[in-house]
Protein backbone atom coordinates (compact mmCIF):
# COMPACT_ATOMS: atom_id res chain seq x y z
CA UNK A 1 0.00 0.00 0.00
CA UNK A 2 1.79 3.58 -0.86
CA UNK A 3 -0.63 6.72 -0.40
CA UNK A 4 0.92 10.01 -1.57
CA UNK A 5 -0.51 13.54 -1.63
CA UNK A 6 1.23 15.53 -4.58
CA UNK A 7 0.96 18.84 -5.17
CA UNK A 8 -0.39 20.05 -8.86
CA UNK A 9 3.32 20.28 -11.03
CA UNK A 10 5.23 17.89 -13.21
CA UNK A 11 7.57 17.74 -10.76
CA UNK A 12 6.56 15.80 -8.19
CA UNK A 13 6.34 12.75 -10.72
CA UNK A 14 9.64 12.46 -9.35
CA UNK A 15 8.97 12.19 -5.96
CA UNK A 16 6.12 9.93 -6.91
CA UNK A 17 8.09 7.37 -9.38
CA UNK A 18 10.96 6.64 -6.54
CA UNK A 19 7.93 5.53 -4.02
CA UNK A 20 6.22 3.25 -6.46
CA UNK A 21 9.95 2.00 -7.10
CA UNK A 22 10.45 0.92 -3.31
CA UNK A 23 6.82 -0.69 -3.58
CA UNK A 24 7.58 -2.61 -6.53
CA UNK A 25 11.08 -3.51 -4.97
CA UNK A 26 9.97 -4.45 -1.55
CA UNK A 27 6.67 -6.26 -3.64
CA UNK A 28 9.58 -7.95 -5.88
CA UNK A 29 7.24 -7.09 -9.21
CA UNK A 30 8.17 -8.12 -12.60
CA UNK A 31 10.17 -5.68 -14.70
CA UNK A 32 7.25 -4.91 -16.77
CA UNK A 33 4.59 -4.65 -13.97
CA UNK A 34 6.76 -1.58 -12.90
CA UNK A 35 7.57 -0.08 -16.39
CA UNK A 36 3.63 -0.07 -16.76
CA UNK A 37 2.92 1.32 -13.35
CA UNK A 38 5.11 3.98 -13.60
CA UNK A 39 4.19 4.99 -17.24
CA UNK A 40 0.74 4.85 -16.30
CA UNK A 41 0.80 7.09 -13.63
CA UNK A 42 2.78 9.66 -15.33
CA UNK A 43 0.33 9.98 -18.14
CA UNK A 44 -2.25 10.47 -16.12
CA UNK A 45 -1.00 13.24 -13.63
CA UNK A 46 0.46 15.42 -16.54
CA UNK A 47 -3.20 15.31 -17.97
CA UNK A 48 -4.74 16.49 -14.26
CA UNK A 49 -1.60 18.95 -14.04
CA UNK A 50 -2.34 20.57 -17.44
CA UNK A 51 -6.19 19.96 -18.18
CA UNK A 52 -7.61 19.98 -14.51
CA UNK A 53 -5.84 22.90 -13.00
CA UNK A 54 -4.42 24.70 -16.36
CA UNK A 55 -1.42 24.14 -14.97
CA UNK A 56 -1.67 25.75 -11.77
CA UNK A 57 0.08 24.61 -8.90
CA UNK A 58 -1.20 25.06 -6.00
CA UNK A 59 -3.36 22.34 -5.98
CA UNK A 60 -3.18 18.52 -3.98
CA UNK A 61 -3.48 15.04 -5.93
CA UNK A 62 -4.09 12.04 -3.81
CA UNK A 63 -2.46 8.87 -5.09
CA UNK A 64 -2.86 5.51 -3.64
CA UNK A 65 -1.67 2.13 -4.19
CA UNK A 66 -3.69 -1.15 -3.16
CA UNK A 67 -1.60 -4.17 -3.94
CA UNK A 68 -3.28 -7.60 -3.39
CA UNK A 69 -2.09 -10.85 -4.62
CA UNK A 70 -4.06 -10.87 -7.65
CA UNK A 71 -4.92 -7.28 -8.39
CA UNK A 72 -2.57 -3.83 -8.03
CA UNK A 73 -5.63 -1.04 -8.01
CA UNK A 74 -4.35 3.11 -8.22
CA UNK A 75 -6.50 5.42 -7.00
CA UNK A 76 -6.00 9.37 -8.14
CA UNK A 77 -8.08 11.86 -6.82
CA UNK A 78 -7.76 15.91 -7.73
CA UNK A 79 -9.99 18.88 -6.94
CA UNK A 80 -9.48 20.49 -10.74
CA UNK A 81 -12.38 21.08 -12.50
CA UNK A 82 -14.37 17.83 -14.02
CA UNK A 83 -12.83 15.84 -16.23
CA UNK A 84 -13.11 12.71 -17.15
CA UNK A 85 -10.19 11.53 -19.24
CA UNK A 86 -11.27 8.12 -20.14
CA UNK A 87 -14.46 9.21 -22.03
CA UNK A 88 -13.21 12.81 -23.38
CA UNK A 89 -9.79 11.47 -25.04
CA UNK A 90 -10.23 10.29 -28.59
CA UNK A 91 -9.44 6.90 -29.14
CA UNK A 92 -6.31 7.00 -31.90
CA UNK A 93 -6.15 5.57 -35.20
CA UNK A 94 -2.74 3.49 -34.67
CA UNK A 95 -3.46 1.90 -38.09
CA UNK A 96 -3.13 5.55 -39.82
CA UNK A 97 0.03 5.81 -42.02
CA UNK A 98 2.64 8.66 -40.82
CA UNK A 99 1.77 11.61 -42.72
CA UNK A 100 -1.63 11.02 -41.14
CA UNK A 101 -0.83 9.81 -37.91
CA UNK A 102 -2.18 13.47 -35.68
CA UNK A 103 0.26 14.41 -32.99
CA UNK A 104 -0.61 13.60 -29.32
CA UNK A 105 -3.66 11.85 -27.82
CA UNK A 106 -1.48 8.73 -26.85
CA UNK A 107 -1.31 8.78 -23.29
CA UNK A 108 -4.95 7.83 -22.07
CA UNK A 109 -4.57 5.23 -24.96
CA UNK A 110 -1.74 3.63 -22.88
CA UNK A 111 -3.58 3.84 -19.52
CA UNK A 112 -6.54 2.13 -21.14
CA UNK A 113 -4.59 -0.60 -22.80
CA UNK A 114 -2.63 -1.22 -20.01
CA UNK A 115 -4.72 -1.42 -17.33
CA UNK A 116 -7.66 -4.18 -17.13
CA UNK A 117 -9.91 -1.90 -16.09
CA UNK A 118 -10.45 1.78 -15.49
CA UNK A 119 -13.25 3.82 -14.10
CA UNK A 120 -14.14 7.72 -13.73
CA UNK A 121 -16.27 9.20 -11.31
CA UNK A 122 -16.81 12.68 -10.12
CA UNK A 123 -18.12 13.43 -6.44
CA UNK A 124 -18.08 16.00 -4.21
CA UNK A 125 -16.25 18.01 -6.58
CA UNK A 126 -13.45 15.82 -7.41
CA UNK A 127 -11.97 13.25 -10.25
CA UNK A 128 -11.55 9.88 -9.22
CA UNK A 129 -9.71 7.88 -11.68
CA UNK A 130 -9.67 3.91 -10.28
CA UNK A 131 -7.53 1.69 -12.48
CA UNK A 132 -6.77 -2.24 -11.78
CA UNK A 133 -4.19 -4.44 -13.07
CA UNK A 134 -4.89 -7.96 -12.73
CA UNK A 135 -1.37 -9.77 -12.09
CA UNK A 136 -0.71 -13.10 -13.30
CA UNK A 137 -0.52 -16.33 -11.05
CA UNK B 1 18.89 14.87 -21.53
CA UNK B 2 21.86 14.26 -23.39
CA UNK B 3 22.00 13.06 -27.16
CA UNK B 4 25.57 11.71 -29.16
CA UNK B 5 25.92 11.53 -32.58
CA UNK B 6 27.66 10.01 -35.55
CA UNK B 7 27.74 10.76 -39.43
CA UNK B 8 28.63 8.59 -41.89
CA UNK B 9 28.11 10.59 -45.16
CA UNK B 10 24.18 10.64 -45.04
CA UNK B 11 23.04 8.73 -42.24
CA UNK B 12 23.24 10.03 -38.86
CA UNK B 13 22.51 7.68 -35.83
CA UNK B 14 21.68 9.63 -32.80
CA UNK B 15 22.32 7.99 -29.23
CA UNK B 16 19.71 9.05 -26.64
CA UNK B 17 19.86 8.07 -22.76
CA UNK B 18 17.96 8.19 -19.82
CA UNK B 19 14.03 8.86 -19.63
CA UNK B 20 12.19 10.23 -22.93
CA UNK B 21 9.61 11.38 -20.35
CA UNK B 22 6.91 14.49 -19.64
CA UNK B 23 10.13 16.42 -17.75
CA UNK B 24 12.42 15.62 -19.99
CA UNK B 25 10.86 15.54 -23.49
CA UNK B 26 11.17 19.19 -24.55
CA UNK B 27 15.05 19.21 -23.94
CA UNK B 28 15.41 15.65 -26.05
CA UNK B 29 13.10 17.62 -29.00
CA UNK B 30 15.42 20.33 -28.77
CA UNK B 31 19.02 18.06 -28.75
CA UNK B 32 17.74 15.93 -31.77
CA UNK B 33 16.95 19.28 -33.96
CA UNK B 34 19.99 20.49 -33.17
CA UNK B 35 21.68 17.18 -34.51
CA UNK B 36 20.26 16.99 -37.18
CA UNK B 37 21.28 18.34 -40.65
CA UNK B 38 19.06 19.35 -43.79
CA UNK B 39 21.50 17.28 -45.88
CA UNK B 40 20.54 14.01 -43.67
CA UNK B 41 18.33 11.29 -45.13
CA UNK B 42 18.35 8.33 -42.78
CA UNK B 43 18.20 8.83 -38.41
CA UNK B 44 18.76 5.97 -36.71
CA UNK B 45 17.42 7.01 -33.31
CA UNK B 46 19.55 4.02 -31.25
CA UNK B 47 17.74 3.68 -27.63
CA UNK B 48 19.53 1.37 -26.53
CA UNK B 49 20.48 3.20 -23.29
CA UNK B 50 16.88 4.27 -22.71
CA UNK B 51 15.12 2.80 -20.05
CA UNK B 52 11.89 4.48 -19.75
CA UNK B 53 9.61 6.09 -22.70
CA UNK B 54 6.25 7.86 -22.21
CA UNK B 55 3.52 9.46 -24.49
CA UNK B 56 5.77 12.95 -24.13
CA UNK B 57 8.37 10.64 -25.81
CA UNK B 58 6.46 9.15 -28.21
CA UNK B 59 5.27 12.82 -29.42
CA UNK B 60 8.87 14.14 -29.92
CA UNK B 61 9.52 10.68 -32.00
CA UNK B 62 6.58 11.17 -33.82
CA UNK B 63 7.44 14.73 -34.56
CA UNK B 64 10.35 14.25 -35.85
CA UNK B 65 9.56 11.08 -38.05
CA UNK B 66 6.77 13.61 -39.20
CA UNK B 67 9.83 16.44 -40.27
CA UNK B 68 12.12 13.85 -41.93
CA UNK B 69 8.85 12.04 -44.16
CA UNK B 70 8.48 15.80 -45.43
CA UNK B 71 11.51 15.63 -47.10
CA UNK B 72 11.96 12.35 -47.87
CA UNK B 73 14.26 11.12 -45.49
CA UNK B 74 13.71 8.97 -43.14
CA UNK B 75 13.44 7.73 -39.49
CA UNK B 76 14.80 4.06 -38.27
CA UNK B 77 14.46 2.89 -34.34
CA UNK B 78 16.62 0.09 -33.01
CA UNK B 79 17.60 -1.33 -29.84
CA UNK B 80 14.18 -0.86 -28.07
CA UNK B 81 13.96 -2.80 -24.19
CA UNK B 82 11.01 -5.10 -23.80
CA UNK B 83 8.75 -3.37 -22.25
CA UNK B 84 9.29 0.49 -24.54
CA UNK B 85 8.99 -2.06 -27.60
CA UNK B 86 5.26 -3.01 -25.85
CA UNK B 87 4.63 0.98 -25.99
CA UNK B 88 5.12 1.27 -29.30
CA UNK B 89 3.33 -1.41 -30.76
CA UNK B 90 0.54 -0.55 -28.31
CA UNK B 91 0.73 3.06 -29.99
CA UNK B 92 0.91 1.95 -33.75
CA UNK B 93 4.35 3.05 -34.00
CA UNK B 94 5.84 -0.25 -35.29
CA UNK B 95 3.56 0.38 -38.52
CA UNK B 96 4.95 4.01 -39.14
CA UNK B 97 8.54 3.61 -37.97
CA UNK B 98 11.09 0.71 -39.12
CA UNK B 99 12.17 -0.90 -35.66
CA UNK B 100 15.04 -3.34 -35.62
CA UNK B 101 16.82 -4.85 -33.72
CA UNK B 102 20.09 -3.22 -33.10
CA UNK B 103 22.05 -0.68 -34.77
CA UNK B 104 23.70 -3.39 -37.17
CA UNK B 105 20.31 -4.58 -38.67
CA UNK B 106 19.02 -0.82 -38.49
CA UNK B 107 22.32 -0.14 -41.10
CA UNK B 108 21.83 -3.11 -43.04
CA UNK B 109 18.03 -2.60 -43.88
CA UNK B 110 19.28 0.91 -45.20
CA UNK B 111 21.30 -1.01 -48.34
Amino acid sequence: MLSLCLESRLEELQRLEAAVEDLGEREQWPPSLLYQVKLVLEEVIVNIVNYGYGERAGHKIDVQLISEPDALTIKIADDGRAFDPLSQAPTPDVDAKLEERPIGGLGVYLVQTLMDEAHYRREQDRNHLTLVKRRDG
Amino acid sequence: MEISTEREGTLLVARAGGRLDSINAREFDDALKAAISDSDQVLIMDLEKVSYVSSAGLRVILLTAKTLQQRSAKLLICSLAEPIREVFEISGFDKIIPIHANLVEAKASIG
